[in-house]
């Protein structure tokens, strides 16, 4: 049988028992290890549209080298790819360098800021 | 004449954690000003070592906060963090109980005996010595109680254990206490 009444001195004792006080660093480490956790670079489901992604890629280029007579294949269009498109004339690849020559020069142009007049109070 | 200064409102748990789950980061710091005390106070207890005790509330807090939109509305906060903590207790006891094989959790601690007791003259040191010394079932159960205004309904939820089973251990636990303190 249980008698609450028997332990009236053990129970004072236990409620005047002060709790111990946690470090004055267990504050900040929460705060850090949860409001102010940085957040994570890529989310979850990003991942595993990456991860998909990636295995399809790569599925994909095993099964296109594993064709009979791929490599040539390949090599044959990507050929006909730069044919196409004029790559093969040096008039053309002239042009384009030019233009890169231009947009590294522009981007490499630092244009002077007008001082910004203070407005009066 | 300057009016009096008015105390801010205290706001209630309910609605700290409607706010911080809702991306207040100060709402959740407050949760955790209110509360680290109490959840220290739980793991080093149960776990009868101070930086691993600390380790375990960050934990607490860390997974309180990942799982701040399950919290079911109504419920109390301080159930909910003190079962987190003790899980992670009871985690971390079964991990060093798997490495070592120093803690079987229904044991006492045979370094804190009635010898090392009574060299202890200081009475709050003598009583946390003696709740150290209990089986780790009933010092949850005395750490839990102990925390002030914890009923015995928090400490079965808390604890995952039925209600007369709490009754039970803290009876046997007081029992165990009183024979240490008196020793």
């Amino acid at each position: 049988m249980m008698h609450d009444d028997d332990f009236d001195d053990l129970d004072r004792a236990l409620a005047a028992l002060p709790l111990e006080a946690p470090p004055p660093s267990l504050h900040a480490r929460i705060m850090t290890a949860t409001v102010y956790r940085p957040a994570p670079a890529f989310r979850t489901w990003e991942l595993w549209v990456a991860g998909t992604l990636i295995a399809l890629c790569g599925w994909l280029a095993w099964y296109v080298f594993s064709l009979p007579h791929a490599t040539e294949r390949i090599a044959g269009l990507a050929l006909d790819l730069v044919q196409q498109a004029g790559l093969t004339s040096g008039y053309t690849l002239l042009w384009l360098a030019v233009g890169a020559s231009a947009a590294w020069w522009i981007s490499q142009l630092t244009i002077p800021q007008p001082a910004r007049r203070t407005q009066p109070r | 004449m300057e009016p009096p200064p008015v105390a801010a409102p205290v706001v209630d748990d309910q609605a700290l954690i409607a706010a911080a789950a809702a991306g207040d980061g100060s709402a959740f710091g407050e949760l955790v000003t209110r509360y680290e005390r109490a959840v220290y106070h739980l793991a080093v207890r149960t776990l009868r070592d101070a930086t691993e005790a600390e380790d375990a509330a960050q934990e607490a807090f860390f997974k309180a906060y990942r799982a701040l939109g399950s919290f079911r509305p109504g419920a109390k906060f301080s159930t909910w963090i003190f079962t987190i903590c003790y899980r992670c207790c009871c985690d971390r006891l079964a991990k060093r109980k798997r490495l070592s094989g120093e803690e079987l959790p229904d044991r006492a601690d045979p370094s804190a005996g009635p010898e090392t007791l009574a060299e202890r003259n200081d009475e709050a040191l003598r009583l946390r010595a003696a709740i150290d010394a209990l089986p780790e079932k009933y010092r949850a159960v005395v750490t839990l109680y102990h925390l002030q205004g914890r009923q015995y309904e928090e400490i079965a939820t808390v604890l995952n254990l039925p209600l007369g089973t709490v009754k039970t251990h803290l009876f046997r636990a007081k029992e165990q206490l009183r024979k240490a303190l008196s020793a």
